[in-house]
Protein backbone atom coordinates (compact mmCIF):
# COMPACT_ATOMS: atom_id res chain seq x y z
CA UNK A 1 0.00 0.00 0.00
CA UNK A 2 1.28 3.42 -1.03
CA UNK A 3 0.73 6.30 2.05
CA UNK A 4 1.07 9.84 2.84
CA UNK A 5 2.29 9.55 6.15
CA UNK A 6 5.39 10.80 6.03
CA UNK A 7 3.96 14.09 4.81
CA UNK A 8 1.10 14.20 6.96
CA UNK A 9 3.56 13.84 9.73
CA UNK A 10 5.67 16.08 8.41
CA UNK A 11 3.30 19.14 8.47
CA UNK A 12 2.35 18.59 11.63
CA UNK A 13 6.13 18.84 12.85
CA UNK A 14 6.22 15.29 14.61
CA UNK A 15 9.59 13.19 14.92
CA UNK A 16 8.80 9.53 13.97
CA UNK A 17 9.31 9.07 17.58
CA UNK A 18 6.28 11.36 18.47
CA UNK A 19 3.59 9.50 16.03
CA UNK A 20 5.60 6.21 17.48
CA UNK A 21 4.23 6.76 21.14
CA UNK A 22 0.64 8.47 19.89
CA UNK A 23 -0.07 5.53 18.13
CA UNK A 24 1.68 3.11 21.02
CA UNK A 25 4.18 1.73 18.50
CA UNK A 26 7.93 1.25 17.98
CA UNK A 27 9.43 3.78 15.81
CA UNK A 28 10.81 0.86 13.68
CA UNK A 29 7.21 0.25 12.82
CA UNK A 30 6.69 4.00 11.60
CA UNK A 31 9.29 4.14 9.76
CA UNK A 32 8.51 0.97 8.02
CA UNK A 33 5.15 1.95 7.40
CA UNK A 34 6.54 5.36 5.95
CA UNK A 35 8.60 3.35 4.00
CA UNK A 36 5.95 1.46 2.76
CA UNK A 37 7.83 -1.78 3.78
CA UNK A 38 4.65 -2.96 5.96
CA UNK A 39 1.35 -2.95 5.82
CA UNK A 40 0.08 -1.72 8.93
CA UNK A 41 -3.01 -4.01 10.34
CA UNK A 42 -6.57 -2.31 10.03
CA UNK A 43 -6.96 -1.41 13.89
CA UNK A 44 -3.26 0.29 13.60
CA UNK A 45 -4.47 2.06 10.05
CA UNK A 46 -7.78 3.12 11.93
CA UNK A 47 -5.81 4.34 14.51
CA UNK A 48 -3.05 6.47 12.19
CA UNK A 49 -6.21 7.76 10.99
CA UNK A 50 -8.13 8.95 13.95
CA UNK A 51 -4.73 10.59 15.18
CA UNK A 52 -4.22 12.45 12.15
CA UNK A 53 -8.48 13.60 11.72
CA UNK A 54 -9.36 11.85 8.35
CA UNK A 55 -10.37 8.64 6.94
CA UNK A 56 -7.59 5.44 6.21
CA UNK A 57 -8.21 6.13 2.49
CA UNK A 58 -7.13 9.61 2.55
CA UNK A 59 -3.76 8.33 4.20
CA UNK A 60 -3.80 4.74 2.38
CA UNK A 61 -4.21 3.88 -1.03
CA UNK A 62 -3.91 0.51 -2.79
CA UNK A 63 -1.24 0.38 -5.39
CA UNK B 1 2.23 -13.42 20.93
CA UNK B 2 2.35 -9.28 22.29
CA UNK B 3 4.89 -7.60 23.29
CA UNK B 4 5.32 -6.69 27.13
CA UNK B 5 6.16 -3.22 28.38
CA UNK B 6 8.63 -3.48 32.39
CA UNK B 7 7.33 -0.85 34.89
CA UNK B 8 8.44 0.63 37.95
CA UNK B 9 6.39 -1.47 40.08
CA UNK B 10 7.79 -4.14 42.82
CA UNK B 11 5.77 -7.37 43.28
CA UNK B 12 5.40 -8.13 47.48
CA UNK B 13 8.29 -9.15 49.09
CA UNK B 14 6.73 -12.67 49.78
CA UNK B 15 6.51 -13.17 45.59
CA UNK B 16 10.18 -12.92 45.47
CA UNK B 17 10.60 -15.57 48.12
CA UNK B 18 8.05 -17.77 46.42
CA UNK B 19 10.08 -17.15 43.29
CA UNK B 20 13.12 -18.39 44.92
CA UNK B 21 11.63 -21.17 46.51
CA UNK B 22 10.06 -22.90 43.35
CA UNK B 23 13.27 -21.68 41.60
CA UNK B 24 15.68 -23.95 44.61
CA UNK B 25 13.16 -26.85 44.32
CA UNK B 26 13.02 -27.15 40.59
CA UNK B 27 17.05 -26.91 40.76
CA UNK B 28 17.73 -29.54 43.35
CA UNK B 29 14.99 -31.87 41.29
CA UNK B 30 17.08 -31.38 38.33
CA UNK B 31 20.56 -32.06 40.24
CA UNK B 32 18.87 -35.07 41.86
CA UNK B 33 17.82 -36.43 38.46
CA UNK B 34 21.18 -36.00 37.11
CA UNK B 35 23.04 -37.14 39.66
CA UNK B 36 20.89 -40.41 39.77
CA UNK B 37 21.98 -40.80 36.27
CA UNK B 38 25.67 -41.11 37.19
CA UNK B 39 25.69 -43.02 39.98
CA UNK B 40 29.54 -43.30 40.00
CA UNK B 41 30.06 -39.46 40.15
CA UNK B 42 26.62 -38.49 41.84
CA UNK B 43 28.00 -34.75 42.98
CA UNK B 44 30.22 -34.08 40.38
CA UNK B 45 26.81 -34.64 37.80
CA UNK B 46 24.63 -32.90 40.64
CA UNK B 47 26.66 -29.80 40.10
CA UNK B 48 26.52 -29.63 36.76
CA UNK B 49 22.85 -30.20 36.14
CA UNK B 50 22.04 -27.82 38.93
CA UNK B 51 24.35 -25.04 37.31
CA UNK B 52 22.55 -25.69 34.27
CA UNK B 53 18.82 -25.59 35.29
CA UNK B 54 19.58 -22.71 37.98
CA UNK B 55 19.32 -20.10 35.61
CA UNK B 56 15.97 -21.76 33.50
CA UNK B 57 14.61 -22.49 37.34
CA UNK B 58 14.85 -18.91 38.67
CA UNK B 59 13.46 -17.35 35.58
CA UNK B 60 10.33 -19.75 35.92
CA UNK B 61 9.75 -18.69 39.40
CA UNK B 62 10.07 -14.82 38.60
CA UNK B 63 7.54 -15.90 35.96
CA UNK B 64 5.40 -17.22 38.08
CA UNK B 65 5.29 -15.48 40.92
CA UNK B 66 6.75 -11.56 39.86
CA UNK B 67 6.42 -10.73 36.47
CA UNK B 68 2.41 -9.93 36.63
CA UNK B 69 3.46 -7.11 39.27
CA UNK B 70 6.00 -5.60 36.95
CA UNK B 71 5.70 -6.55 33.61
CA UNK B 72 2.29 -5.28 31.88
CA UNK B 73 1.25 -6.13 28.76
CA UNK B 74 1.67 -3.74 25.82
CA UNK B 75 -2.26 -3.30 23.79
CA UNK B 76 -0.26 -2.08 20.89
CA UNK B 77 2.01 -5.11 20.79
CA UNK B 78 0.73 -7.10 17.72
CA UNK B 79 0.84 -3.82 15.78
CA UNK B 80 4.58 -3.32 15.93
CA UNK B 81 6.56 -4.32 12.83
CA UNK B 82 8.89 -6.05 15.05
CA UNK B 83 6.83 -9.07 15.80
CA UNK B 84 6.16 -9.30 11.86
CA UNK B 85 10.02 -10.01 11.85
CA UNK B 86 10.38 -12.18 14.40
CA UNK B 87 7.77 -14.50 12.18
CA UNK B 88 9.53 -13.61 9.44
CA UNK B 89 12.53 -14.78 11.02
CA UNK B 90 10.82 -17.50 12.89
CA UNK B 91 9.87 -19.03 9.97
CA UNK B 92 13.15 -19.12 7.74
CA UNK B 93 14.38 -20.20 10.57
CA UNK B 94 12.62 -23.59 11.02
CA UNK B 95 12.64 -24.11 7.12
CA UNK B 96 16.54 -24.06 7.54
CA UNK B 97 16.44 -26.56 10.21
CA UNK B 98 14.15 -28.99 8.41
CA UNK B 99 16.40 -28.68 5.70
CA UNK B 100 19.29 -29.41 7.62
CA UNK B 101 18.10 -32.04 9.07
CA UNK B 102 16.67 -34.23 6.00
CA UNK B 103 19.82 -33.31 4.79
CA UNK B 104 21.68 -34.83 7.51
CA UNK B 105 19.52 -37.40 7.55
CA UNK B 106 20.13 -38.41 3.95
CA UNK B 107 23.92 -38.32 4.60
CA UNK B 108 23.45 -40.51 7.42
CA UNK B 109 21.30 -43.03 5.89
CA UNK B 110 23.54 -43.27 2.34
CA UNK B 111 26.92 -43.28 4.05
CA UNK B 112 25.84 -45.67 6.65
CA UNK B 113 27.32 -43.60 9.84
CA UNK B 114 26.01 -43.65 13.01
CA UNK B 115 26.86 -40.82 15.49
CA UNK B 116 25.35 -40.00 18.97
CA UNK B 117 21.81 -38.57 19.39
CA UNK B 118 22.74 -35.32 21.83
CA UNK B 119 25.40 -33.39 19.77
CA UNK B 120 22.73 -33.81 16.95
CA UNK B 121 20.30 -32.44 19.20
CA UNK B 122 21.89 -29.97 20.41
CA UNK B 123 23.30 -28.54 17.01
CA UNK B 124 19.61 -28.13 15.97
CA UNK B 125 19.24 -26.05 19.25
CA UNK B 126 22.27 -23.76 18.48
CA UNK B 127 21.55 -23.96 14.92
CA UNK B 128 17.83 -22.95 14.84
CA UNK B 129 18.79 -19.88 18.23
CA UNK B 130 21.27 -19.03 15.87
CA UNK B 131 19.69 -18.88 12.70
CA UNK B 132 16.29 -17.11 13.79
CA UNK B 133 18.46 -14.32 15.50
CA UNK B 134 20.32 -13.94 12.28
CA UNK B 135 17.93 -13.82 10.22
CA UNK B 136 15.91 -11.31 12.35
CA UNK B 137 19.01 -8.90 12.41
CA UNK B 138 19.32 -9.06 8.45
CA UNK B 139 15.31 -8.44 7.77
CA UNK B 140 15.38 -5.43 10.30
CA UNK B 141 18.51 -4.11 8.67
CA UNK B 142 16.82 -4.67 5.22
CA UNK B 143 13.88 -2.83 6.37
CA UNK B 144 15.48 0.27 7.91
CA UNK B 145 18.82 0.45 5.40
Amino acid sequence: MKNNLAERRAERRWTQADLAAALGVSRQTVISIEREKFDPSLPLAFLIARTFGCAIEDIFTAE
Amino acid sequence: MSKVSFTSKRAPIHHYVLAVILGAILTIAVALLVGASNPGDFWLAAGIGALCAVYPAMSLGIKVFVSRHTVTRDPHGEQSVELQWMRQAGAGAFLDVLVATIVAALVLTIGRLEIDALPVLLGLVGLSAVDAGLRYVAIRHRALK
